[in-house]
């Protein structure tokens, strides 16, 4: 994929600013955790870049070209937490509506529930889930997208430990070159999955790079987790 | 496992996917089953009232033959049956309506949806092709009508029965595209519905406000939902009233497709709207520039004889008639129509002026015009006060100094049958709503 970059992205609401001046580039292929407490402004950021809100100002581009907002479902995949697609249907029906939207074949689907454990409750509807598995079906139906850049937000909300590294082994075997943006604010997840951290806090970039660049921005020895640095930034 | 470029690719079929899914979402919908339930019922209901009165009415027009003649099952059978539709389009269909994008913004779906690689005319589209497939389904109790109706010996003109379902498609398109455009612009279902029964019931409403201005009235039944309903019930298909039906349904539908995508900056979406606007209105006006007429009663009721048709259209200057009559009086109504309305589909430039207010039926007793009908065409000028059309025609002719040749007659010839349906009870309260029921049952298990 050519390169992404996000810039100047801003976004108001009233006297609110949600957003501000937000640039960024991700690299092709890379896992980017987007890391801030709760109201940073981390789901906008990612709805403004899959164009499902509109931004004051502010241009996503690929190599230098600004995306339409109706060509950006052809770069973009962005999945919400918090969402009941189709929550009066069953979820193997929802899931093979999805797959087939993508293009993508039923093995794609088969090796996706399977490793995500979904077979107890493919014959449920969406609504009857708990909010485990729930994750788990939309990580699947976001998997089973086929844009290069996946935007997930929240994606590890609501797993245990086990489940948490279930899916992130799942995120890099299913990677293929794909660049992943996770909205992520439990910071030892984001620590142990992420390549590179835009730290964002009240809608403004913090701080952008690996962890050892975080480091070496605020001063910290090389045992510093992205929570003592996010603190020293913050 | 994933291509890493750009998802251009569209997988085959992705609008008839989205579309059997929409299907499905409807066939989960207890809405859906319950408006099927009701419809049936009140559909049963006003069709064996109908033929109930109907039969009383014949019992006495078959003693007297002259009596026969206004027994039409047209305007005593169908029309009535369907007002049920009429109330069922305008209380209940919104829900369903609503229901289809309004749930989708509540549970998420929509913004995966605008995700997929459809646009969002596409996407509109897909929804409007489902709700037309319900309307669909809700017309099993009225094929039912129609074949107990010719079963039991009864008359069916078939124009007039594709003028009625035209004018109710129409109605529920307009009603449907409604519904979804409130769904898109509000955030709870709640608003929506009032949004969408402000303007359908406002409609009807609004009509009886205006039934005492004369004026008005004529201007109100070319953009009211209800006046526009009635046209086509009277069994007259109008371009006028087509067009206007159809740029209304169209002008919801486009302005849901430019409000759905949540991404799009709100002057945008103002302005779009805008243009569509002047868009509808320029359509609607030059509609309104030459109106065509299809009478497709039975006995051409809204037709002069083909005679006197001819012999209006010659008239080249202006026919002025100016009436003197309060409103409500019901010869002024009588004159509308069984003269004016006619006049006004046939006569190349005319003239209507009325000269009373709008201060009800007595005020202008002591008047002694009052009644008084004044026909005015290349500075010759009559008055009469007849509201009949045998003597109103030969004045004008006389003002304009043509001859018609003679008209042949056009007179009703009537279809009145005593007959009742035993049967229908146990198939619209009974039959059809345990149908619907295990429909819903079925799918709902197996879906």
């Amino acid at each position: 994929m050519n390169q992404l970059t996000v810039s100047g992205i801003s976004k108001s609401i009233g006297n609110s600013q949600l957003l501000t001046d937000v640039s960024f580039s991700p690299i092709p292929g890379e896992i980017l955790g987007l890391i801030g407490p709760n109201g940073a402004g981390k789901t906008t950021l990612l709805e403004a870049m899959a164009g499902l809100v509109p931004v004051d100002s502010g241009t996503i581009k690929i190599s230098d070209t600004p995306i339409a907002l109706s060509s950006r479902k052809k770069y973009i995949w962005y999945q919400p937490d918090d969402i009941q697609p189709y929550a009066q249907q069953r979820v193997s029906t929802t899931l093979t509506f999805f797959c087939q939207s993508f293009g993508q074949d039923e093995s794609t689907l088969e090796y996706l529930m399977q490793n995500l454990d979904l077979t107890p409750v493919l014959a449920k509807k969406f609504q009857e889930l708990s909010k485990g598995y729930c994750r788990r079906v939309l990580l699947t139906i976001a998997l089973l997208s086929r844009q290069p850049l996946l935007l997930l937000d929240e994606p590890f909300d609501g797993f245990d430990l086990r489940q948490t590294l279930s899916v992130m082994n799942l995120l890099r075997k299913t990677r293929a070159g794909r660049t992943f943006i996770l909205s992520i604010h439990q910071l030892t997840e984001a620590e142990r999955i992420c390549d590179r951290f835009l730290l964002l806090a009240e809608g403004k970039v913090l701080a952008f790079g690996t962890l050892s660049e975080l480091r070496g921005h605020v001063n910290r020895p090389e045992t510093a987790t992205l929570e003592d640095i996010f603190l020293a930034i913050a | 496992m994933q291509s890493p470029e750009p998802h251009t690719s569209h997988p085959p079929g992705i609008t008839r996917l989205v579309l059997i899914q929409e299907i499905r979402s409807l066939l989960l919908s207890p809405a859906l089953w319950i408006m099927l339930i009701i419809v049936s019922a009140l559909v049963g209901y006003s069709f064996m009232q109908a033929v109930s009165l109907f039969s009383q009415a014949s019992k006495t027009a078959l003693d007297y033959p002259e009596l026969a003649t206004g027994m039409s099952p047209f305007s005593g059978i169908f029309v009535p049956t369907f007002g049920a539709y009429y109330l069922c389009q305008t209380l209940l269909l919104p829900f369903i309506a609503i229901r289809s994008i309004g749930l989708d913004k509540y549970n998420g779906t929509l913004k995966l949806l605008v995700q997929l690689p459809l646009s969002p005319f596409q996407l509109c589209g897909v929804k409007l092709v489902a709700m037309i497939c319900v309307w669909l389904a809700s017309l099993i109790p009225a094929v039912l009508v129609i074949l107990l109706w010719k079963s039991a010996g009864g008359f069916i003109f078939w124009p007039e029965i594709f003028c009625l379902l035209t004018g109710h498609a129409l109605y529920s398109l307009t009603v449907i595209t409604l519904a979804m455009f409130a769904a898109t612009v509000t955030d709870a279902l709640p608003t929506a519905a009032m949004f969408c029964l402000a303007a359908t019931l406002g409609s009807w409403v609004l009509d009886f406000a205006v039934s005492g201005k004369a004026d008005l009235l004529a201007f109100w039944e070319n953009i009211s939902l209800t006046g526009m309903l009635r046209q086509f019930e009277n069994g007259l298909l109008s371009s006028t009233h087509l067009v206007s039906f159809l740029s209304i349904a169209l002008l919801f539908f486009v302005f849901t497709v430019i409000w759905l995508h949540p991404g799009e900056v709100i002057q945008r979406k103002i302005l779009k709207t805008f243009v569509c606007i002047i868009g509808f209105v320029i359509i609607n006006a030059g509609t309104q520039l030459a109106p065509r007429f299809v009478d497709l009663t039975e006995n051409k009721h809204h037709s002069f004889p083909a005679q006197y048709t001819t012999a209006l259209q010659q008239l080249d200057k202006p026919l002025t008639i100016t009436i003197n009559l309060s409103p409500q009086d019901s010869r002024l109504l009588d004159l509308k129509q069984d003269v004016l309305g006619k006049l006004q589909r046939t006569v190349p430039h005319l003239q209507v002026h009325y000269t009373t207010g709008t201060s009800g039926l007595f005020s202008k007793e002591n008047d002694e015009n009052y009644g008084l009908i004044q026909y005015r065409y290349a500075n010759k000028t009559e008055t009469s006060y007849s509201n009949s059309q045998e003597e109103i025609l030969p004045i004008i002719f006389s003002l304009a100094g043509i001859t018609p040749a003679k008209a042949t007659s056009n007179s009703p010839k009537g279809h009145p049958l005593v007959t009742e349906i035993p049967k229908g009870k146990i198939i619209f309260y009974l039959a059809l709503p345990l149908f619907f029921t295990g429909l819903a049952g079925y799918f709902r298990k197996n879906t």
